[in-house]
Formats: structure tokens, C-alpha cells, sequence
């Protein structure tokens, strides 16, 4: 993760939503560290991550809010959505109450981000298929329904995750790219780092500031 | 923003949770989960009068309440850590190790206030040592 101040192009915000116990954190440590977290207890609040991908050529920051899954601190954790590029969504393939409440996850998510946040479905722990709860045509198909990507995946193994959070930023570099998403617009969940050299600036942005706090180097 | 320290309420959600808050004060019904998340937004707002408020409404609710005691103490040390208070931020973590250890987003959050701390003292030294160095002169200069 390590990387100069400004040594990347932008800045895209994810969240991780779905119900309590269904391995958000541990996708986030898969992602961020490389390794699993066999004990991982529940989150309080919420937790936050960085890492510096590559798209199309582009190094994009990932800054990735982890929201705790207890019903407690969801009136807080909503906060959060408002201004996410990326909203990865999860459900536990080994438990079925976990997919069923995925609809209230959703509507969430609708209405606390913009109409171009992309919506990652992701059904964890695809390592556990002998207590397999839910199949994977199903999920697929209730995604196709409501327009989000789809994978199964695993935190233990780390099968997917990988796919996961960089097809997301896939998707929101080509709505950029082809102008869907307003770079402008306060909670586009994108920061355009204009002081990397090279670089044109997209739509004009030139305002999209960097804080004075972002040049930190982690 | 770079880390869990920087992060900073709304100014909207402040006022919605204080609101919610004050209601259920009024009608002599406090809910600790209402105080908890009103305390909780009070410890990331910009402003430190704010912060110093939710610091108390979370020491009243790990005191009297049968809130979780993990969240309190999470977010306590947040507070602290956010006025700068690095070693009462540490005292909280400490006791939060003690029934917890091994957690690792309370050692992502020590990590980071250890850090902090570090440099503040790097930036006191650096201060008592221009300091030393002025009066070093200003002696010289004197004697001249």
C-alpha cells in the first residue's frame, strides 16, 4: 500500500453493507492485507481501509468503508453511504435470512446514493459448499433483476475478492469515461486528483480538491 | 481524508441525532442506543466542544448503561484521540484489550494513535530545540 502523496489519479468510495456476520470485514482484510482473519469479531461503528489499484493504466485509491452489520448502529452507519462510488453488497451463501434481507439493503443503497453508484452483489463464503444455503442461480438471477454485478466469492481462500472490488472500479472508471458520471457533483463518491501529472482533466474538473490530509502517504 | 481519526459527522446528522436525543430526554425516556448515537456523532464533529460532550455521554453510558461497553470504549478513545488526548485515547484502548485482545480494529486504532503521538512529541522536540537555539542567541547577541 505504499504510495507517494499524490501517486494516484483519483479517489473512488466504497461502502460494504449486508447483515452482521456475513464476513465484511474479512473481505476487506482479504483485499487490503492479503490474508484471512480467522477470528474476526463484530464491528463497532465503522471500519475503514485504503489500497491503490490500477485501472486502464490509472492508479485509483480505493478508500473503503466497512459498516458494522448490527441492527444498532445501522441508523448511524447510513451516514455513510451518502457520496459512495461503489456500494459492495454481501450475503453469506451458507445462510439464508442474509439473503432474504438483501431487498432492504438494497433500497438503502438506492435511496442514500446516486443513481450511478454501482451496486456489487457478493455472496461470501463460497469455500463452505456443503452447507450451501442459498444457489448461485438464484442470487445471480436477483441480480440480474436489479442491475448489480455479481459474484460468489471467499474471504478464506480469496477467491474472488480481488474480482470483486476491481471490477467495481472497472465499471465507475467507464462511467467517466463515457460521461455518466458527474465528476462535479458533490456525492459522486469520486475525487479527481488534479495534481498528478499527465493528466487531463476530465469534464473540465479542476475543483475537485484534495485536502490538505489526503497527502499523507498510506 | 486518510484514516478513521479524520473522519468528521455532518453537520445534518449532528442535528438530526441531537434532535432525536433531546426528545427522548425531554420525555424523561432516555434511550441509551438514542445517547450512544448522538454521542457518537458528537465525537467526530469538527468542533472540539462537541467532541468533549460526546466523551462525557459515552463515559455516562459505559458507567450506568448496558450498552455495550465495547462500542463506549471504541469510540472514547476515538474522541480522546481526536482532541489529542493520545494517552487517556491509550488508557481506553488498554481496557478495551483487557476483555477483547487481539481485536484487530482496535489495533488498527492504536496503530494510528501511536503514530500520532509520536509525532506530536517529534514536533515538541523540534520546537524545545528552536526554542534553545533562539535563547542561545539572543544570549550571544546580548553579550555583544
Amino acid at each position: 500500500m505504499s504510495a507517494g502523496p499524490y501517486n494516484y489519479s483519483y479517489i473512488f468510495k466504497y461502502i460494504i453493507i449486508g447483515d452482521m456476520g456475513v464476513g465484511k470485514s474479512c473481505l476487506l482484510h482479504q483485499f487490503t492485507e492479503k490474508k484471512f482473519m480467522a477470528d474476526c469479531p463484530h464491528t463497532i461503528g465503522v471500519e475503514f481501509g485504503t489500497r491503490i489499484i490500477e485501472v486502464a493504466g490509472q492508479k485509483i485509491k480505493l478508500q473503503i468503508w466497512d459498516t458494522a452489520g448490527q441492527e444498532r448502529f445501522r441508523a448511524v452507519t447510513r451516514s455513510y453511504y451518502r457520496g459512495a462510488a461503489g456500494a459492495l453488497m454481501v450475503y453469506d451463501i451458507t445462510r439464508r435470512s442474509t439473503y432474504n434481507h438483501l431487498s432492504s439493503w438494497l433500497t438503502d443503497t438506492r435511496n442514500l446514493t446516486n443513481p450511478s453508484t454501482v451496486i456489487f452483489l457478493i455472496g461470501n463464503k463460497s469455500d463452505l459448499e456443503g452447507q450451501r444455503d442459498v444457489t448461485y442461480e438464484e442470487a445471480k438471477k436477483f441480480a440480474e433483476e436489479n442491475g448489480l454485478m455479481f459474484v460468489e466469492a471467499s474471504a478464506k481462500t480469496g477467491d474472488n475478492v480481488e474480482e470483486a472490488f476491481l471490477e467495481t472500479a472497472k465499471k465507475i472508471y467507464q462511467s467517466i469515461q463515457d460521461g455518466r458520471l458527474d465528476l462535479n457533483a458533490a456525492e459522486s463518491g469520486v475525487q479527481h486528483n488534479p495534481s498528478q501529472p499527465g493528466r487531463t482533466n476530465l469534464q473540465g474538473v479542476l475543483s475537485v480538491q484534495q485536502g490538505g490530509k489526503d497527502s499523507c502517504s498510506c | 481524508m486518510d484514516d478513521i481519526l479524520d473522519e468528521m459527522t455532518s453537520a445534518q446528522d449532528l442535528k438530526k441525532f441531537e434532535r432525536e436525543y433531546n426528545i427522548t430526554l425531554l420525555n424523561g425516556n432516555l434511550d441509551p442506543k438514542v445517547q450512544f448515537q448522538y454521542a457518537w456523532c458528537l465525537v467526530r464533529s469538527k468542533y472540539s466542544s462537541d467532541i468533549y460532550k460526546g466523551i462525557l455521554l459515552l463515559k455516562n453510558l459505559l458507567d450506568t448503561s448496558s450498552m455495550e461497553r465495547r462500542d463506549c470504549m471504541y469510540y472514547l478513545a476515538i474522541g480522546h484521540a481526536r482532541i489529542k488526548e493520545y494517552n487517556k485515547a491509550l488508557e481506553y484502548i488498554n481496557l478495551f484489550s483487557t476483555t477483547e485482545p487481539g481485536n484487530t480494529q482496535i489495533e488498527h486504532l492504536e496503530s494510528l494513535i501511536r503514530n500520532k503521538l509520536r509525532e506530536k512529541r517529534d514536533r515538541n522536540g523540534s520546537l524545545i530545540a528552536i526554542a534553545g537555539i533562539t535563547s542561545l542567541i539572543s544570549i550571544f547577541l546580548m553579550k555583544k
